[in-house]
């Protein structure tokens, strides 16, 4: 009676501490987010957003068009980078994290939320298959699978493999390129700092039949102190000067003249105009 | 002692709960089912569009019935006669900018709503739309930044009093433009203070069709416009939600004031009749 007399005071002492929407509902479904690392809050990126442009275990065949590409841009080009078009940089240069991000963890999906150009993820945690027939992405299909590492009873590691992409795509605004078959495979394993729970790391592995071995980077992000961080909204498409015409790029001045941006480079064809 | 017992429980009680102040399930119930992938829903009987229109039940453009004052009818109106020449009138969408609140709304490309306690998300994969309605309380910050999304504070309402929230009524604020309701161009006025409310539940007799009354205050409008929007969940439990980049294969150049278009083979071409070439003036020399 007196164990039984403490039990009932406690769960009255709940009943009535305790909002109606807490209570037990037979329909409830509960997402303990404490089992999860603490990935709330807003991210960015530390340091630059590049990969070891230098060190890149490019084959021959795309070592000679990466060189292409520099040498273009040293012409005022914009060599193979897509993005100035405002296309998405796709995976793994989204992870470059070039406006902040916010990473909504669920239990079926982990969401990546960065505003820029196109660079939002899914990474699918519910156990699934990679599907037969998806479109492929610039942002890949991507698998997450959560691990307690440390076996403390919560997840503190997330391990994602991401396939079916499309191109192009470059690794940062170098124009490292990846190998025009989208093949690529990206392994990540995405964890808080031991030491610093504020310090977010991003473990890429790249596999890629542009490169002669697996590509590695370890990307950093640190989290605002901000309890209700600003979030801007980026828009590429507003105020981007640069258009592309045919094969070439071009420059839209502030006076809304079209410009060249390499020395003696032709104007566009105008061939479609009435001429006067 | 027996007294000291019931004490004791409850002090390890708290204290098993201080030991993880960071742990917090969060009740998925208390929350309406809002998961899976919607799309925009048809309404039966409603008129044929060129486009998805702002108000689903009614006609293109003028047949919308907008409350709009005379100066922005007049806007509207002369926008309509750019479009039938060719051009886009007071749209911007072909520059693949969002078209902001509340177009995004109308969903051209299915949308998730990931709930959690302290934001709800609404992810359109189209201009890569991630709009944030904060439901932890908050008050409006004294500086926004203006958005085409907007800044949202939201509530969740028990309105059956079923002790479950089921409905989010969402405020927006602090805009940026130019925005129109829809394609056909219908305005919003140039001073962007629309104020935007919205009511987003489930339908009582169906869940998987979501309701959206939307209200727009703006002072291009005479009165408050309200139009309600359906939405219709896919019926796959693992949706697939396709990546869509504007950008991609965009046939639409901006170039000054003027709006071209971009040929099969990529090279310019007027929009509308007669419209003149861009000009080359920064260039040396000129193709013939």
């Amino acid at each position: 009676m007196t164990c039984r007399s403490s039990i009932g005071a406690i769960a009255l002492l709940a009943a009535l501490l305790l909002p109606p929407f807490l209570l037990p509902d037979a329909g409830a479904r509960a997402f303990d987010q404490s089992k999860y690392p603490d990935l709330k809050g807003q991210w960015e990126r530390v340091g630059s957003p590049r990969w070891d442009d230098d060190h890149a275990p490019l084959t021959p065949e795309y070592q000679a068009i990466y060189q292409a590409n520099l040498k273009d841009m040293k012409a005022g080009g914009q060599g193979i980078d897509p993005t100035y078009t405002c296309l998405s940089p796709g995976m793994p240069r989204i992870m470059n994290v070039y406006d902040p991000m916010e990473i909504v963890v669920t239990p079926a999906t982990t969401h990546i939320l960065i505003q820029h150009n196109h660079d939002m993820r899914r990474i699918f945690t519910d156990g699934r298959d990679w599907p037969s027939d998806e479109e492929p992405s610039f942002a890949g299909y991507s698998i997450g699978k959560w691990i307690d590492s440390k076996g403390t009873g919560r997840y503190d590691l997330l391990e994602v493999e991401t396939r079916n992409l499309k191109g192009p795509r470059v690794y940062d605004a170098s124009g490292l390129p990846f190998h025009k078959d989208n093949k690529t495979v990206i392994n990540e394993r995405i964890y808080l700092d031991q030491a610093d729970p504020n310090l977010l790391h991003d473990d890429i592995t790249v596999m890629d039949h542009a490169l002669t071995r697996p590509f590695a980077a370890n990307k950093k992000y640190s989290r605002s102190k901000d309890p209700q961080p600003v979030w801007l909204e980026a828009q590429c498409s507003d105020g981007n000067h640069h258009v592309q015409i045919g094969k070439e790029n071009y420059y839209v001045g502030e006076d809304g003249y079209l410009m060249p941006v390499k020395k003696d480079q032709a104007p566009p064809d105008l061939k479609y105009f009435n001429k006067k | 002692m027996l007294y000291r017992g019931s004490i004791g429980a409850i002090a390890l009680a708290a204290a098993l709960c201080a030991a993880d102040a960071g742990a917090f399930a969060f009740e998925d119930a208390q929350y309406p089912d809002f998961s899976g992938k919607w799309n925009r829903a048809p309404f039966p009987g409603a008129p044929r569009t060129p486009q998805p229109a702002y108000d689903p039940t009614k006609g293109w453009g003028k047949a919308q019935g907008a409350p709009l004052t005379p100066e922005y009818d007049a806007i509207f109106e002369a926008n309509l006669a750019d479009q039938a020449a060719g051009g886009p009138g007071t749209t911007r969408g072909f520059t693949c900018r969002t078209g902001g609140m509340p177009l995004i709304m109308t969903l051209f490309q299915p949308m998730e709503v990931v709930v959690l306690p302290d934001t709800t998300y609404i992810l359109i994969d189209r201009s890569n739309v991630q709009r944030r309605i904060f439901t932890d309380g908050r008050d409006w910050p004294k500086e926004i930044d203006p958005s085409y999304v907007g800044y949202s504070i939201g509530k969740w309402i028990d309105a059956d009093a079923t002790g479950h929230y089921d409905v989010l009524e969402a405020e927006t604020r602090s805009f940026k433009g130019p925005r129109t309701y829809d394609a056909s161009g219908l305005p919003l006025h140039a001073d962007n203070e629309s104020i935007i409310k919205e009511r987003m539940y489930l339908d009582k007799a169906d869940k998987n069709l979501m309701h959206n009354q939307i209200t727009v205050i703006d002072h291009a409008l005479t009165r408050p416009w309200t139009v309600m929007k359906d939405y219709r969940r896919d019926s796959s439990p693992r949706p697939v939600f396709v990546e869509e980049d504007c950008a991609e294969g965009n046939p639409w150049v901006e170039i000054g004031k003027e709006a071209y278009m971009l040929s099969a083979d990529r090279q310019l071409m007027p929009a509308r009749k007669d419209q003149p070439p861009p000009d080359l003036r920064y260039f040396n020399q000129s193709r013939k």
